[in-house]
């Protein structure tokens, strides 16, 4: 058993600008409508080069680090996306298909899987090792458990990250996500200096289990991989009001799952909507 | 940990399979050919393998057809490969068999051509209708589902460190206890993508690449499928040879242009070798990333003046392979391994005048000598690095 606390999260869609909007969302209180994505870390010259993906995971990165009042150096990054940045796969499939030689190099590196983590490292001058997965539907159960191994093993605090972008017409058959969305939070060990949102105890297990989806999920949420990790968010909003310990199985593969309890701490009264 | 590993393979234009790998590099020849990949005009050589286009896939994943996953199955083939891994899956059991491959093409060739039958809604013919080719998990979907493996199954995809990274994974997995095995490797295939977008970057030769050397002028791109089965020692306590450290880091400086210190090389290194539990000094061997670009090289000499302060035989082979991204890393830490194998250093092809400006000696010429640690390194786009150690397993 894993036991690592969670100590920032940050998440951004049309419909919530924080983690604090998705619990009060969750909770039935209302989603918000259009919510834009704020300038962040990167300098005006970069965001204009960057693409969605890139701004949608730093800002949830950013938030989640401020949250725990991390500096970005001290934590190692784990990022998912299922099908990573579509949009740009659409682009240079189309500008193959019809100009190969006007192939832009900025969208070309910028769809190497890791531009996030390789944006956001810049930005936060951050040496610490980085890693970029996709595991199709199991995306997000790869990712956080590649996360809570690297948090145990190294005994630092890691930020993982996970977002889709909204695919475009031709690889919606794949992914059919009507809108873009990240969701980060950082699993640092147990320690008593950083006030946790939640604390969670890890396990792998050979059983065969089904996602946990969320009624409380907007409707366009539902059903896409990497939201998946919402149940985790979902339950640790939800842990903010409950004495008892819930429990989130995500699927790692067919025959296999992670489960984790999930504990409110007696900090995380501080973060309760 | 250590893990060590009980049965390897790779495939490139080099060679289909390690004898004929081996041969190449004895011989000092080049697997590069001048560009014929289909629907490319560029001028430049590819490192290209050979009869991919031939490879038929079995019937259980006939679906999942695309040239990166004949690559991949033509890959598996080799070296009675496929042998060691159902072996393996009889002891633990399919579930305790895990799958971690690095990729950066996936099969995006596959959604290329796709993309050149549009119906006139602007949607896939039906006969590309594959979600699970059109993704970047599909080299380890394809995989996992091609041997019957049921354990977890994760693709990384770090540009150039992606096939390298895959073993610090396996480590944690196994040493987690989710696992008892991890199949790990990588497939990249040659794609306009690939071969339009280094180009637009102005970092691909016109000529075969020639890492290391003066007038070096650029990258050839190139394909491989490479895989390792990486286990416990006590469950192939004779098994030659084992991952005995693993470093990871971010050169944190600008997305296609490393750091101008080499500061993320160094320190993936210097983590390699804490993680090992080993001095530079110990590593009888480094296959360089040496890409051949003007830029990854000299900084690439300047992180190993900084990590190896006595001279250590290092080596580029990229000019027998190509640059072949996200395989390179799962490539050359095979081509590491056979060098221990053989007692027999590969130099660096067409490197014939080092650049003088380099303050850290190149092997050019093979080499023979008995090797007991190496380390292959691969540093990638958004300055991702890895490095990573391997020993003889004879203590």
């Amino acid at each position: 058993m894993i036991e690592l606390d969670v100590v920032g999260a940050g998440a951004w869609s049309h419909h919530f600008g924080n983690w604090q909007d998705l619990a009060l969302g969750l909770s039935g209180k209302g989603w918000r409508e259009d919510v834009k994505l704020a300038p962040g870390l990167l300098t005006p010259a970069v965001r204009r080069r960057a693409p969605v993906s890139v701004k949608m995971a730093i800002e949830v990165m950013k938030q989640a680090c401020d949250m725990a009042s991390l500096d970005p150096r001290e934590l190692a990054t784990v990022y998912c996306s299922a099908m990573g940045d579509m949009q740009i796969t659409d682009y240079i499939c189309q500008t193959l298909a019809q100009n190969p030689e006007l192939l832009s190099p900025t969208q070309f590196h910028n769809s190497v899987h890791n531009a996030a983590t390789g944006y956001w490292t810049i930005a936060t001058n951050a040496h610490s090792p980085a890693t970029a997965i996709s595991a199709y539907t199991y995306s997000a159960s790869m990712a956080f458990f590649e996360a809570a191994i690297q948090a145990a093993d190294e005994d630092l605090p890691v930020l993982l990250v996970t977002e889709e972008v909204q695919a475009p017409p031709a690889l919606r058959f794949a992914c059919p996500t009507n809108a873009p969305f990240a969701a980060a939070m950082i699993l640092a060990p147990v320690s008593e200096n950083l006030p946790a949102i939640a604390r969670l105890g890890i396990e792998t297990r050979a059983e065969t289990v089904k996602w946990m989806g969320h009624s409380g999920l907007p409707d366009q949420l539902v059903n896409i991989p990497s939201a998946n990790l919402l149940s985790v968010i979902a339950t640790l909003a939800e842990s903010q009001s409950l004495q008892e310990p819930r429990r989130v199985r995500l699927p790692l593969s067919p025959g296999t799952h992670v489960d984790i309890s999930v504990t409110a701490s007696a900090a995380s009264r501080r973060y309760h909507a | 940990m250590k893990l060590v590993i009980s049965a390897y393979t790779a495939t490139c234009a080099a060679g289909t399979g390690l004898s004929a790998l081996q041969d190449s590099i004895i011989q000092r020849r080049s697997g590069l050919r001048p560009n014929d990949f289909p629907g490319c005009e560029l001028i430049t050589w590819i490192g290209r393998v050979a009869s991919v286009e031939d490879v038929a896939l079995p019937e259980g994943v006939a679906s999942l057809q695309s040239r990166n996953n004949q690559l991949a199955w033509l890959g598996l083939q080799q070296d009675d490969f496929l042998e060691a891994v159902r072996a393996a899956l009889q002891r633990v059991g399919s579930s305790r068999m895990g799958v971690v491959l690095g990729t950066s093409t996936s099969s995006i060739g596959r959604t290329e051509e796709a993309y050149t039958k549009l119906d006139s809604s602007g949607l896939m013919h039906r006969d590309f209708l594959q979600p699970e080719v059109h993704n970047l998990h599909s080299p380890g979907l394809f995989v996992a589902r091609a041997l019957g493996i049921q354990g977890p199954s994760m693709t990384i995809s770090t540009a150039c460190s992606s096939s390298a990274k895959v073993f610090a994974t396996a480590a944690r997995w196994v040493s987690s206890g989710l696992v008892d095995a991890v199949l790990v490797g990588g497939v990249d295939s040659l794609c306009l993508s690939v071969l339009y977008g280094f180009n637009s970057l102005e970092l691909v030769s016109s000529n075969p690449c020639r890492p290391f050397d003066s007038a070096r002028d650029g990258i050839s791109i190139g394909e491989a499928a490479g895989y390792a089965l990486l286990t416990r020692p006590e469950m192939f306590p004779s098994t030659s040879f084992a991952l005995l450290g693993y470093g990871e880091s971010c050169d944190a400086h600008h997305m296609s242009h490393p750091h101008p210190e080499g500061k993320g090389a160094v320190l993936a290194m210097r983590r390699a070798l804490v993680r090992a539990g080993l001095d530079a000094s110990a590593i009888d061997y480094v296959n360089l990333h040496g890409t051949a670009s003007k830029v990854n090289d000299q900084i690439e000499t300047h992180a190993m003046e900084q990590v190896f302060t006595a001279p250590v035989h290092a080596s580029s082979t990229k000019g027998w392979t190509g640059h072949t991204l996200g395989a390179a890393g799962i490539l050359e830490a095979i081509i590491t391994l056979e060098g221990m194998r053989h007692d027999l250093i590969p130099g660096t092809l067409n490197c014939e005048q080092p650049d003088a400006e380099f303050g850290f000696p190149i092997l050019a010429e093979n080499r023979t000598a008995r090797l007991q640690v190496g380390m292959s390194n691969s540093f990638g786009f958004g300055g991702n690095n890895a490095s990573l150690v391997f020993g003889r397993n004879d203590d």
